[in-house]
């Protein structure tokens, strides 16, 4: 096991070096830092971005957006799912609708959040719509996927309808929800940079990479857009490492 | 005392039961053969309440606490051994009581060691086992068993069946036990019913000696389910 580990690791080291490799490649042939800057540069661009004295209220920004949109399709998804998953009829009323808000492409939302909201809600806007549908169907998928005769047997046991809750509904919709999470983190988290490339908060990753492309600063844009892809690993890590602690029945054999 | 069944009907698209009948004597193994689709445990099932039959009197039931092994073991399988136990007992219990008395059964059964195992991690047998012992753990009066060997091999079967009756005669609850098997049923049944095929009527109701095994009552269980298989 360990040697595997140590394999896979050595795997991701050589696959991120190649990446670098590529990188250098191409900036020393192009050799212009207006098209692609050097990898050094624009590493060193991260150092000082992070050194920057509004780095936290920018990157904080993003992320509270973040939060707030996903806690929102959260609330909303989970809600909705387990009326879902319930309730065939609602089911049926409600599946043309989460399949439309897929399949808006995000740039007319951004266009259209634009002008009914203030700047600052339009990413949290879209992220919320972009995540909702993600939630909403793993959560109802959840509950159909509940095994009937695990609740006819709590019923005969005569086990009362709070820990029928926590003991059985609850723990088979978890790895739905970590999983419509997961999904829903990496395509929120792209979504709601788009909306503030588009709307222009002050504060805002989003803001600061399109400030850079108007000035031609790449080395910025990529920079930021290192963050940006950073964050978002470390938020796809957290949401495994509870998704393994929550599931840990799952891999106990 | 005994409890009994009367004048049971129940259909779906086809009358399982028609003015059927029957009685099970107290502290007793009853055991019912049939095969699939007889209506065993549909039977089972309308005196566990979990259907209602179209008509009948359940005499002797409504003041019983019931447990109930299924024919899968319906274990939570985010709950380990332990907590699968804890889970039917009742809320009244403290938390520590409750743990105590579920550990107590586990050493019963001979889970000793388990307690911290999720049901994934166990075998068939063993699972079917965390499953009788939760039958075990509800103060039931009454338990109900829909053929819990099924699927089990042969050696495996004979374990449980060695396993469960000295379990079993720690307080000789009543249980009533669904098979299809003729050899379970000679060696856990103090009475053995022999059901027809739909809709049900008992061909034959027999005392079994379990300790006295012989093949003239192994014949007339075996002739009276050919006839219904033929039948």
């Amino acid at each position: 096991m360990k040697r595997f580990i140590n394999k896979k690791e050595t795997l991701t080291v050589l696959s991120i070096a190649l990446l670098l490799g590529i990188w250098k490649l191409l900036a020393v042939i192009l050799n212009s830092p207006y098209l692609i800057p050097d990898p050094k540069a624009t590493l060193a661009a991260v150092i000082k971005l992070c050194m920057e004295a509004d780095f936290l209220m920018v990157v904080g920004s993003t992320l509270l957006r973040g939060l707030i949109g996903f806690v929102l399709s959260g609330i909303l998804g989970i809600a909705i799912g387990i009326l879902a998953g319930i309730s065939p009829t609602f089911n049926t009323l409600i599946t043309p609708l989460l399949v439309t808000i897929r399949s808006i492409p995000v740039i007319s939302l951004i266009l259209l959040a634009l002008i009914w909201f203030q700047t600052g809600a339009v990413p949290v806007f879209i992220g919320f719509l972009t995540m909702f549908p993600f939630m909403c169907t793993n959560v109802s998928d959840g509950i159909r996927s509940i095994d009937p005769g695990l609740i006819e047997m709590a019923h005969f046991y005569k086990v009362d309808k709070k820990r029928i809750l926590t003991g059985v509904y609850i723990p088979a919709v978890m790895p739905f929800i970590t999983s419509g999470a997961s999904s829903a983190m990496g395509i929120g988290w792209r979504a709601i940079i788009i909306g503030e490339v588009l709307s222009q908060p002050v504060y805002g990753m989003g803001t600061r990479m399109q400030m850079a492309q108007t000035y031609l600063n790449v080395e910025a844009l990529i920079a930021w857009t290192l963050i940006a892809i950073v964050l978002s690993f470390l938020f796809e890590r957290l949401i495994r490492w509870g998704e393994s602690y929550i599931i840990r029945w799952k891999n106990a054999s | 005392m005994k409890i009994h069944i009367h004048n049971l009907y129940k259909s779906y698209q086809n009358p399982v039961f028609e003015d059927f009948s029957i009685s099970f004597k107290e502290n007793e193994i009853t055991c019912i053969l049939g095969p699939s689709g007889c209506g065993k445990t549909t039977l089972l099932h309308i005196i566990g309440g979990l259907i209602r039959p179209d008509g009948g009197v359940l005499e002797g039931f409504q003041d019983k606490q019931l447990s109930y092994v299924f024919q899968d073991p319906r274990l939570l399988p985010w709950k380990t051994v332990c907590e699968n136990i804890e889970f039917v007992l009742p809320k009244h219990l403290h938390a520590a009581e409750r743990k105590k008395q579920a550990e107590q059964l586990i050493k019963q059964v001979e889970l000793e060691g388990f307690s911290c195992y999720y049901p994934a991690q166990l075998s068939g047998g063993m699972r079917q086992r965390v499953s009788i012992a939760r039958a075990f753990a509800v103060s039931s009066d009454i338990i109900l068993m829909d053929e819990p060997l099924k699927g089990l091999d042969a050696v495996l079967k004979q374990n449980l069946i060695q396993w469960f009756l000295p379990i079993w005669k720690a307080d000789r609850r009543t249980v009533v036990f669904v098979t299809h098997d003729v050899e379970e049923a000679l060696q856990l049944g103090d009475t053995i019913v022999v059901l027809s095929k739909t809709p049900a009527r008992i061909l034959l109701q027999t005392e079994n000696n379990k300790l006295e095994k012989t093949d003239r009552l192994k014949e007339m269980l075996m002739t009276a389910l050919e006839n219904k298989e033929s039948g």
